[in-house]
């Protein structure tokens, strides 16, 4: 009953007309950019944060966390009509959406993708409804030495699971906490690395480094070696699945949502390897797995519906632990202390308006990706005939208006500029950001609770192995840390036959 | 030798030494009671490890052999180096030339750089960008942009 009053709760706000506002523009653009290969949800998230300045927090949130779950609809467009994903998340609905629609049935495939994600996201939503609250309450057990451990868990298993190089994705994630570093000490406020710049007094921009680091470099790759997207040419019709496609795809879609939940939950790729596992899942439960790959439509409803799913799933952490399991929960991370909200278990007490309010307007918010993705469908194609030429300039604009309009500073500007050249040096020598961005964010928290854990244990590390949660992440960093380093391929080709 | 990942390295390693080098004037503290430059120090610390383990595994390695000039060969990388130079002119002049005048010049630079468009789609482009922004961004949502000294 608890659950139910308070969801009532969240759709009296929710339903404001300023909320429902808010709602739709973070779907609608959450689509667009989902639509468009190249910027992402978090390059987006970062440039509009500036403008929620002047929201609410609970619509400032609302529109946020609508650009994230609003961008996993959007991706499957591209990955089913051009084959290439337009987020990371769709990349595995190319292997069989892009057959369905060489093959005619691009609408069926549209189809199945956006009602996929739209149970799935309603359901994700229940589950963090259900689960929130007890894990908030759990986790008001947790002192320093247990939110140290999580967090470095948390990082270790992002940073394992990045792409390329485990070694150099660890040496961002380091570089990422001395980028943290810079600014005011959190304990004693004094100057650390600031150069004398009086900007740097209060750290390097969240704002400016990420759409740097994504947004602008993902420009400046694009300009050096332009894709070349071709959209097939075929008739998109009957985008509601008929009786058969749903009779295909019904335990796929239940499937992809329970898988994506749980492993949204968990940091790291969560999203990623949920549509990774869902799609290997339903090959193998398939009478005909010789199809997959060659337009089945099980290879579509599963990995779309576990995205969208993941994406819910991904809340839970943020909001009961204050710990985010990836950028785009990193990025949210931060837009709520902006606005003044610390996350963990006591937001959920102190700010439930916060909490029921995004959750309803999630509910809400599905329901308007469902109308944008289907009947908007030849607008995004139209969209997606854009000229790169003719979208990168504006692109390139939102980036400097987002980074200025933070602090009305050309200061700002420049750091963008910086991590801009940066970024593109990284993807040219091989180097994966996004554990720099997470541990970036996470730095001063990660420090903080560090630094009270050796004051609390007098120096000895012992703190982080005495309880049962911090010992049992403790163990878990450090054994994924030791074991990334382990070549397990070349072992198992040195077992005796 | 992957002389890409041997060049960036010591990169890293100059990076480094020069954090942990700061982080004695931070103050390091003790693990009882630690100072300014206590996470810095550290962080930088495993960043230099971490940086010696790959320059000697990119040193020894006799595969995948990536020289500098395959990095860029084959590629456009003019018209990066023009774009970031538009980028970086635009932000030093933007708050002289206020945010009307300099994005203006901006998109003209940045609309003919990958190809000239037709002329009315170059007109509409810009001048439909720059002012539909400036709605959007001033007028509705009260970024405050700057005016510059020809007060637009």
């Amino acid at each position: 009953m608890d659950i139910l009053n308070n969801l009532l709760y969240g759709f009296s706000l929710g339903l404001q007309p300023s909320n429902i506002l808010a709602c739709f523009l973070g779907v609608l653009m959450g689509t667009l950019v989902g639509v468009l290969p190249g910027i992402g949800a978090p390059g987006a998230m970062s440039i509009l944060l500036p403008v929620t300045f002047r929201m609410s927090p609970i619509s400032a949130i609302i529109m946020l966390a609508g650009i994230y779950y609003g961008s996993q609809y959007g991706g499957s467009t591209t990955s089913i009509l051009i084959n290439i994903p337009g987020e990371a998340t769709s990349v595995v609905t190319c292997l069989d959406g892009y057959e369905m629609a060489k093959k005619g049935r691009a609408g069926p495939a549209l189809g199945i993708a956006a009602f996929g994600s739209f149970i799935a996201g309603t359901l994700g939503i229940v589950g963090l409804m259900i689960f929130s609250s007890p894990l908030a309450d759990f986790a008001l057990k947790f002192g320093p030495p247990e939110y140290f451990s999580v967090i470095l868990l948390g990082l270790t298993i992002i940073t394992f699971l990045s792409q390329g190089s485990k070694l150099k994705a660890y040496m961002m994630g380091a570089f990422g906490l001395i980028l943290s570093s810079v600014g005011l000490d959190p304990i004693n406020a004094s100057p650390r690395m600031t150069f004398d710049i009086l900007q740097l007094w209060d750290g390097i921009g969240m704002v400016p480094l990420v759409v740097g680091l994504f947004g602008i470099s993902e420009v400046l790759i694009n300009i050096e070696a332009p894709a070349t997207r071709e959209i097939l040419k075929t008739k998109i019709k009957n985008l509601l699945p008929s009786a058969l496609d749903w009779m295909q795809s019904k335990w796929a879609i239940l499937r992809g949502t329970l898988v994506g939940f749980f492993l949204g939950i968990l940091p790291g790729g969560g999203a990623i390897i949920a549509t990774f596992v869902s799609y290997g899942l339903e090959k193998r439960l398939s009478k005909n797995p010789e199809e997959f790959g060659k337009g089945a439509i099980q290879g579509v409803a599963g990995p779309e519906s576990a995205n969208n799913s993941a994406s819910s799933g991904a809340f839970i952490p943020l909001f009961t632990l204050g710990i985010p399991t990836n950028v785009t929960m990193a990025l949210l991370f931060g837009a709520l202390l902006i606005h003044g909200m610390r996350p963990g278990p006591l937001l959920l007490k102190d700010h439930p308006e916060l909490f029921w309010g995004v959750v309803s307007s999630m509910y809400i918010g599905n329901v308007m990706l469902l109308v944008l993705n289907l009947p908007l469908i030849p607008l995004w194609v139209k969209v997606l005939k854009i000229p790169y030429r003719i979208l990168f300039p504006l692109i390139l604009l939102f980036c400097i208006i987002g980074s200025y309009s933070l602090n009305n500073s050309i200061f700002d500007v420049l750091v963008m500029f910086i991590f801009g050249v940066v970024g593109y040096l990284f993807r040219k020598f091989g180097y994966d950001p996004a554990p720099l961005i997470l541990t970036f964010i996470l730095g001063s928290i990660f420090e903080q609770n560090l630094r009270q854990s050796l004051l609390l244990s007098k120096g000895s590390f012992s703190i982080f192995f005495a309880s049962p949660i911090s010992a049992c992440a403790t163990t878990l960093a450090l054994i994924l840390f030791a074991t990334s380093f382990v070549p397990f391929g070349k072992l198992r080709g040195r077992r005796p036959q | 030798m992957n002389i890409r990942d041997v060049g960036s390295g010591l990169f890293w390693l100059a990076i480094s030494f020069f954090v942990c080098y700061k982080s004695f004037s931070m103050g390091i503290g003790t693990f009882r009671s630690p100072g300014s430059g206590f996470l810095p120090f550290w962080s930088g610390l495993i960043l230099g490890i971490l940086t010696i383990f790959l320059i000697i595994t990119s040193a020894v390695k006799k595969q995948g052999k990536v020289s500098m000039a395959k990095l860029w060969g084959g590629m456009q990388w003019p018209k990066v180096i023009l774009a970031l130079a538009a980028l970086f002119i635009y932000a030093i002049l933007l708050p002289t030339l206020g945010y009307l005048i300099a994005t203006l010049a901006l998109m003209i630079v940045l609309f003919n750089l990958m190809g000239r468009p037709k002329l009315w789609i170059q007109v509409v482009g810009i001048t439909g960008t720059v002012f539909a922004s400036y709605i959007i961004f001033y007028v509705w949502l009260k970024v405050q942009l700057p005016a510059g000294i020809f007060g637009f």
